[in-house]
């Protein structure tokens, strides 16, 4: 169990975090993202999310938050807590106290969770899974990356499974609770000024490993029809595990901003696309192209991409390409120190995949990376999965 | 300069209006490297019909000018988009436009006055041709399909459709692909030389800055510029009551979205009108009420509401939106609730409690600072006075405006599904 400390200063607030990760395992990817659901619904002393409620405004608009996250291999469940920080806080208040409860003293009756608040849950679980399509951006996203991982861990979704929610019951899923208290890795973070540590007397044994899945290579170009004005097209490549450094600046001069090749030729110079971008993924080593363009200029599309791509690995990256990518990347890093969740979340993922560097670093790392390696690494790039949820072809 | 100072909040605001009629605003945070800039001219998509100060001629333009203006201001003679150049300056920079005004800004924890300089040049230098207003186009309309298939977009649009008659704030900001066909260079400048004079616009900095410093690094980059008289806007007039009651738009999502709203049409305080809704709000439809959690435990809603009140100088509204399989019947509550409720003292208290907190965690961020300082200023307030406003306050009056603005007012309700 790590208990950490993340020192900050100039903000109102302290933020609290506690993480319960899991490998996301298709048996258990249900279960366990119903407990989030299941948890904040009520604990032994605030019974109700009415009691929980009001107990937060009372300590002056505190914020509870929880939820499911795919943390490369891992099935992470996040809870935070941020409340005002004691000096503005007309009286003394206790937030580590309230979400240890959330997440270790839940509502029991007869030896399992609440029925009410579980069957609801598995109602809105379903609901969650059901309307996925709904955001077009968010699914179509969603649906590469299932296509371009089939089989392997990364291509489960996070919330899990309709089918398993039948077999999902207060009692089985207390039962699954418990034993994940024991057996999933524990991180806590107290991030702010004059903060405390979060203590947890609970008999955690994980044996947890870092050991990522292999990902075999898919080729696909998948086109699914939906009712959309603009189509939807995403590309996942392929990149080598490392220097996760030099990939960071591959990927910031492909498409990682105004001044990135994609930007530039996708949209300001063809004019096909209002949002383009890339982002990787680095725990996956793999980055992903989004784009929204009319389904007509599909082809016309994908042409210019694959050309940027093969731009980079011809070394057409010009010195100003480069270093803006660089800029453009260390500051954003930097920004991170001006957020208490995101200082959090970049310890946290420091933690769980057992680099620990520090930001400043990490940043130092950046800053080392020369043009020649970037078109080193490009070579070893490599499409994988081209995915398209296309409408009809407008005419005008 | 005008010094406003919270104890409570340990928090200062400085305000100076320059000899040419712009306004900064600074306000100062030690203890953070991040830097953030926002520069807005009141000019929005509202701002279609006016009077064009130097020949005193009556124009009206084509719908998303304003948009389509801040799109292009971004151009250069060089050929180099300040987008760009500012990004390579690692500054996270960005623009966009609402209904009553176009800011262009930017963040950073470096380069800062690098970037300055190019912010006041790109927005003090227009350069439109015929090409590059042409290209710009194509990517407009890409905009405006992507907001096509936002569900949330077509939900707030037809909430404003059915409580305005005539205000355009019922118009998509980025205009339609027809409108925008007719936008021309010529256009784009009589706009640009009519709103984007200093006299029109106003400038929020948060960051470790010494107020008078800054102040001075923005004059000296101010381009001289000849007064000119008091924009004449030409809005409709917006006819009392509401436009209907009700639209229904049909976008294939399996969970059905719907917007509540209640036009405010009181002749009041807005910031105390705010503060009161807020309260309001809170109290009947907050995550602690009781109707929220009937709902929930009965499947009706799965996650909070989004309870707002938004005003400009031309409209003011309440907004209460949410996710429902069956939003007349969660409608049908909430009017139950406005109907037979008021606001006790408990529920008061804690959700001033909690104004307070949410009010203050907005000083985490200097680029939350910056965007609540300007929207405000926008409207012609100090978004200090909401901390001081708030001990003005009390439960008869809150509970004069849940009768006033919501149990003797009309409402209505969009939904998308």
């Amino acid at each position: 169990m790590e208990n950490n400390i993340i020192n900050t200063k100039g903000f109102k607030t302290n933020l609290y975090a506690i993480f319960l990760s899991v490998p996301m395992n298709e048996k258990e990817v249900t279960l366990n993202s119903m407990i989030p659901a299941v948890l904040r619904r009520g604990t032994k002393d605030l019974p109700t999310q009415q009691d929980i409620n009001k107990k937060l405004e009372e300590m002056y608009g505190a914020s509870f938050n929880c939820g499911v996250d795919k943390m490369g291999d891992y099935q992470v469940l996040k809870f935070y807590m941020e409340i005002l920080n004691d000096k503005y806080l007309p009286e003394k208040q206790n937030p580590i106290e309230f979400l240890k409860n959330i997440v270790f003293n839940p509502l029991v009756e007869n030896d399992g969770f609440k029925k009410e608040y579980v069957d609801q849950e598995k109602e809105n679980i379903k609901k969650i899974i059901e309307s996925r399509q709904d955001n077009k951006s968010q699914y179509s996203f969603d649906r590469c990356i299932e296509e371009m991982f089939e089989g392997e861990p990364y291509g489960i979704y996070k919330y899990g499974k309709i089918e398993d929610l039948e077999k999902i019951n207060e009692k089985n899923l207390y039962e699954h609770y418990k034993k994940l208290l024991q057996s999933a890795r524990i991180d806590c973070f107290s991030c702010g000024e004059n903060i405390e540590k979060i203590d947890i007397s609970i008999d955690n044994k994980n044996d947890l490993k870092n050991e990522l899945s292999e990902h075999s290579i898919k080729n696909k170009e998948i086109k699914e029809k939906m009712d959309v004005s603009q189509g939807k097209l995403i590309i996942g490549l392929v990149v080598p595990k490392g220097p996760k450094s030099v990939i960071s600046v591959y990927n910031t001069i492909l498409g990682g901003g105004a001044n990135s090749k994609l930007f530039q030729n996708v949209r300001e110079k063809a004019s096909l696309a209002y949002t383009v971008s890339s982002s990787y993924i680095r725990r996956k080593n793999v980055i992903f192209i989004k784009t929204g363009i009319e389904t007509s200029n599909y082809e016309k599309t994908l042409d210019i991409i694959k050309k940027q791509l093969e731009e980079i690995k011809n070394g057409n990256v010009s010195d100003d390409e480069f270093n803006s990518a660089k800029e453009l990347l260390t500051a954003s890093l930097r920004l991170m120190n001006e957020s208490q969740e995101s200082l959090i979340g970049y310890y946290f993922d420091q933690k769980l995949y057992e680099e620990n560097l520090n930001l400043d670093e990490y940043i130092k790392n950046i800053e080392k990376v020369s043009k020649e390696d970037v078109i080193n690494i490009a070579k070893d790039v490599s499409l994988d999965t081209i995915y398209f949820l296309n409408g009809q072809e407008r005419n005008n | 300069m005008e010094v406003r100072k919270n104890n409570k909040i340990d928090e200062t605001v400085y305000t100076e209006v320059l000899d040419n009629g712009m306004k900064i605003i600074v306000i100062p945070k030690k203890n953070t490297a991040k830097k953030y800039i926002i520069w807005a001219t009141k000019f929005g998509s509202i701002d279609n019909h006016f009077i064009e100060p130097k020949s005193n001629k009556e124009i009206e333009v084509p719908d998303g000018v304003a948009h389509y203006l801040e799109h292009k201001m971004f151009e250069n003679e060089n050929g180099v988009d300040s987008l760009y150049t500012l990004m390579a300056l690692g500054l996270d920079a960005n623009a966009y436009t609402t209904n009553d005004h176009t800011a262009f800004l930017f963040a950073g924890t470096e380069n800062f006055y690098e970037g300055l300089d190019e912010l006041m040049e790109y927005v003090q230098k227009p350069y439109f041709t015929d090409e590059n207003v042409e290209k710009e186009r194509g990517i407009i309309g890409q905009e405006i399909g992507r907001y096509d298939d936002e569900p949330d977009w077509k939900l707030y649009i037809n909430t404003m459709d059915c409580l305005y008659k005539i205000n355009p704030v019922k118009l998509d900001i980025a205009g339609t692909v027809e409108s925008i066909s007719k936008i021309t260079k010529e256009v784009l400048y009589s706009c640009y030389n009519t709103f984007y004079h200093p006299s029109n616009m106003i400038m929020c900095i948060s960051g470790d800055f010494e107020p008078e410093k800054i102040i001075e690094e923005v004059k000296k980059r101010l381009y001289p510029k000849e007064k000119i008289d008091e924009i004449k806007r030409i809005y409709p007039e917006e006819i009392k009551g509401i436009n209907k009651k009700e639209k229904v738009a049909k976008m294939g999502i399996s969970m059905p979205t719907f917007m509540i709203g209640y036009k405010d049409e009181l002749d009041e305080d807005k910031m105390k009108v705010n503060i009161a809704v807020e309260i309001i709000l809170n109290s009947l439809f907050g995550k602690s009420s009781k109707v929220y959690q009937d709902l929930y435990k009965e499947g009706l809603l799965m996650s909070e509401l989004d309870l707002s009140y938004e005003f400009s100088n031309t409209y003011a509204h309440v907004l209460i939106s949410g996710e429902s399989k069956d939003p007349r019947k969660v409608y049908e509550r909430i009017q139950e609730v406005i109907k037979n409720e008021t606001i006790n003292n408990e529920d008061f208290e804690r959700s001033k409690k909690k104004l307070y907190g949410d009010y203050v965690s907005e000083y985490n961020d200097v680029e939350n600072i910056g965007r609540m300082y300007l929207s405000d200023a926008i409207k012609g307030i100090n978004s200090m006075e909401y901390i001081e406003k708030m001990d003005e306050v009390n439960l008869e009056y809150v509970n004069n405006i849940l009768d006033k603005l919501f149990k003797k007012n009309e409402s209505v309700i969009s939904i998308v599904e």
